[in-house]
């Protein structure tokens, strides 16, 4: 079995059958691998088929808004290798369209959904994009970036009134809260 | 299904009906639901429901400095708290490129074995429970309070401890720690006759628990299965063993690995790591009063601390499988984005469907608690 | 095959209610008994096993022998219809609290709810939450907090034993407020649930049997449960020779 010293420069070997591919070695056991949306299918069938790469730790979704751009990280896991492939692509943020990998990963199916749920990206091909956390929510998808949870907590929700005593017993004498929680909370 | 549109609905006439192991079951391990259609005693499908325990958690530590998730952290995983803080200080060590002291590495790793022993032992109460045995639930959750003792000595806190930062730990080890440490494991360890003859050889519970919920290697690899599940199949991948993190690469341990794959091949391999973790932890205690030297690396005005731009993901071995954070950071004082990736995210939703279906009723309780899911880590 | 006739629907006027609980009647004896009764209610208490949250990982150590709450009278119970402490342990995210209001319509009463941990008080570590509800007694009252992040087993119990000497004293007796304001509290519920927020249970019917029907429980809130209920048709039961379609 090679170790990971040797392996690293036959796996990016491997990678360059992929068009327009940068990557970039972080650390021991971690590879980053930039790519276009279009290619990541072809990376995924081509790490899974020649390279070992079994598993699908996570699928990330970063909400890029000034840039207007969803990014999507695809964080793969060989037990033989042993490196941990993340393979970043940008989708635009309108149409929050992309294509499913669960023919290739089952485990693809519940972090689609939950992206889904979570920041409204559409995944095409994906067995279920029902809700599962968010079912009895209404609001638009919470991750985003252009919803402000603190706000829509401020809007929705009241809070207790808070006289205890020991309060009671400083304002008897002159003193009293300077700086009330209402005035922090936005 | 929302309660408020409660209206009866017309089905055809079948022999199937659909049972709710519902958010109030005690069959159910937290506050998770699990919809089954059954034809007698056997399920024909079953359906996850998941979110009864959402508090937002990646949303709020947006809002929040690096210094205060730490607060936040711990209780994403209710029963095993500590590899959860480990790994968000982790993270930020990496991006901060913060080298953390020996001595705090060391104490890291004796806190992560203790939570995972305490965790473990309550999974074994959990599981004999299910089978309708409620003296094991007695005896772990009464052995696990001696180590959440400890934690209370070491950090004030029972359950949460908010002990690890990024840069180390926060105080020092109490005067004679690490004797009540060695006295705990002993205790420990002479129990664990008890626990065989009580549990794991008792033929009530092996008739009961071989063979429920079995699983293969390959079923396994390909639904994303890790930790002691994916062990009881036959591979034994350990984070601590294959992408080291602290000071594994220096202790000596064993993974251990059964191949059935059942519900009795899982609690048995829980058995094994409890014994492993008491055998690194006695590494640790011999260990410890070696090494000197700061617990802490200086860390900037945690307040006001810019976390240099990029990001990372950090994995750790809690109890229940691989646990990994993705941090993205945009050099300012508050997370741009975290990505909390539980082990129970694969467990309690499509591996505890895909079991379920084809076994009998009695067995989805039992089923849920020998893959240790967690339902706050799907939640988050 | 015969057909059944409609269960016979008890009329909404019904017998009339009992009187009011304020009014002790009978002597002596009657108020002994009553003495008696809440005595041994308060010594007897089911505890409904339902883990809403983080600080149920300390209800095991608090019900096991460590701690023991057992000696104390306090029994797990696993369905809400006999039990009578409701415990909310944690915060209560939105998708919980509506489970926990069908729960709490569904058991019996004299009822009671404990909030643990402080999340039921102010919101406590997840205020900023969209996902959590703040303030546990606008949407159903409360008896007693546990404050703590988590509270120890052994603050539990002793928030469980001033229950029981508030139970004992006749001072928690919240759970007549839910009827006396229901359209208060139903009002908070549809607020954050939408109007279509209704629940199986006939509170207001069950306030009437109580004698708990005064004029704050009837509203504007209670009149949107009758515009946006779903009756359910009455379905036929047959009975004799196997029908075809069961298989």
């Amino acid at each position: 079995m090679m170790t990971s010293r040797h392996l690293a420069p036959s796996l990016e070997f491997l990678l360059q059958e992929i068009q327009g591919i940068r990557t970039k070695r972080k650390g021991q056991r971690r590879l980053r691998v930039d790519l276009s949306a279009e290619t990541l299918p072809a990376l995924l069938e081509l790490l899974k088929g020649r390279a070992g790469y079994v598993h699908l730790s996570a699928i990330s979704c970063v909400d890029w808004i000034e840039q207007n751009e969803f990014e999507l990280v695809y964080h793969l896991w060989s037990y033989e290798t042993r490196v941990l492939v993340m393979a970043h692509i940008r989708i635009p943020r309108e149409h929050g369209v992309y294509v499913s990998v669960y023919d290739l990963y089952k485990p693809a199916a519940f972090f689609e959904r939950d992206i889904h749920e979570m920041f409204g990206v559409y995944f095409e091909g994906s067995p279920d994009m029902g809700k599962f956390i968010l079912t009895e929510w209404d609001g638009p998808p919470p991750m985003r970036k252009e919803f402000d949870g603190e706000a829509w907590v401020m809007e929705h929700f009241t809070w207790q009134d808070y006289r205890p005593e020991w309060l009671a017993e400083i304002e008897a004498k002159g003193g009293g809260i300077t700086t009330r929680p209402e005035d922090v909370r936005r | 299904m929302r309660p408020e549109n409660y209206e009866a609905v017309r089905q055809p006439p079948s022999n199937e009906f659909e049972l709710f192991f519902g958010p109030n079951h005690p069959g159910i391990e937290g506050n998770y639901a699990l919809k089954v259609r059954v034809h007698g005693d056997e399920v024909r499908s079953a359906r996850a429901d998941g979110g009864y325990l959402h508090r937002g958690f990646e949303k709020l530590m947006e809002g929040r400095l690096w210094i205060q998730n730490i607060a936040l952290v711990p209780r994403i995983c209710v029963p095993d708290p500590v590899p959860m803080e480990v790994c968000y200080s982790l993270a930020i060590e990496e991006l901060g490129g913060l080298q953390v002291p020996e001595r705090a590495q060391w104490i890291r790793v004796m806190q992560l074995e203790l939570s995972r022993i305490a965790a473990h032992l309550f999974t074994f109460g959990g599981h004999a429970a299910t089978t309708g045995m409620y003296t094991p639930m007695f005896w772990g959750v009464a052995d696990r309070d001696l180590i959440l003792d400890l934690f209370e000595e070491l950090s004030g806190g029972r359950v949460y401890h908010i002990y690890n930062i990024p840069g180390g730990v926060r105080r020092e080890l109490p005067e004679g720690y690490l004797e009540r440490v060695s006295r705990t494991l002993d205790y420990i360890e002479s129990r664990l006759p008890d626990y065989d003859n009580l549990f794991f050889t008792n033929q009530v519970f092996v008739q009961r628990a071989r063979g429920a919920g079995p699983m293969s290697q390959e079923q396994a690899l390909e639904w994303g299965v890790t930790g002691p599940n994916l062990r009881a199949t036959g591979l034994a991948f350990d984070v601590r063993r294959d992408d080291p993190y602290l000071v594994y690469d220096q202790l000596d341990f064993d993974v251990p690995v059964e191949h059935a794959g059942d519900a009795w091949a899982r609690a048995l391999v829980r058995r094994g790591e409890l014994l492993q973790s008491i055998r690194i932890l006695r590494q640790v205690v011999a260990r410890l009063p070696e090494i000197g030297g700061p617990i802490r690396a200086p860390i900037p005005n945690p307040l006001a601390w810019n976390v240099p731009a990029g990001e990372v993901y950090t994995r750790v071995e809690s109890s229940k499988g691989e646990l990994a954070y993705y941090i993205v950071s945009t050099g300012g004082d508050k997370p741009y984005r975290v990505h909390v990736r539980g082990p129970s995210s694969m467990h309690a939703v499509q591996v505890l469907e895909q079991l379920v279906t084809g076994g009998r009723i009695e067995d989805v309780a039992q089923i849920m608690f020998s893959l240790d899911a967690c339902p706050p880590e799907v939640d988050r | 095959m015969s057909e059944l006739e409609n269960i016979p629907v008890v009329a909404q006027g019904g017998p009339a209610p009992a009187k009011a609980a304020e009014e002790k009647s009978g002597g002596l004896f009657s108020r002994v008994f009553d003495e008696l009764i809440t005595f041994c209610r308060s010594r007897s208490m089911f505890m409904l096993h339902y883990c809403t949250g983080c600080g149920a990982i300390e209800l095991p150590p608090a019900m096991t022998s460590r701690f023991d709450m057992e000696r104390l009278g306090i029994q797990p119970m696993v369905t809400p219809r006999q039990a009578d402490i409701l415990l909310i342990t944690g915060y209560v995210s939105i998708k919980t609290l509506k489970r926990v209001i069908l729960t709490y319509e569904q058991m019996g009463s004299p009822k009671y709810v404990i909030g643990i941990c402080s999340c039921t008080v102010n919101g406590g570590m997840y205020w900023q939450s969209y996902a959590t509800a703040k303030k546990l007694n606008e949407y159903m009252p409360v008896d007693l907090y546990i404050a703590g992040c988590m509270p120890r087993p052994e603050a539990v119990i002793a928030g469980m034993r001033e229950l029981m000497e508030n139970i004992r004293s006749g001072k928690a007796d919240n759970w007549r407020d839910y009827y006396r304001r229901y359209d208060w509290y139903l009002g908070n519920q549809q607020k954050l649930f939408g109007e279509r927020w209704q629940t199986p249970t006939d509170v207001i019917g069950e306030a009437r049997h109580y004698g708990l029907l005064g004029d704050q429980t009837l509203g504007e809130h209670t009149a949107l449960l009758e515009k946006h209920r779903v009756p359910l048709p009455p379905m036929e039961m047959r009975l004799g020779l196997k029908q075809e379609g069961q298989g």
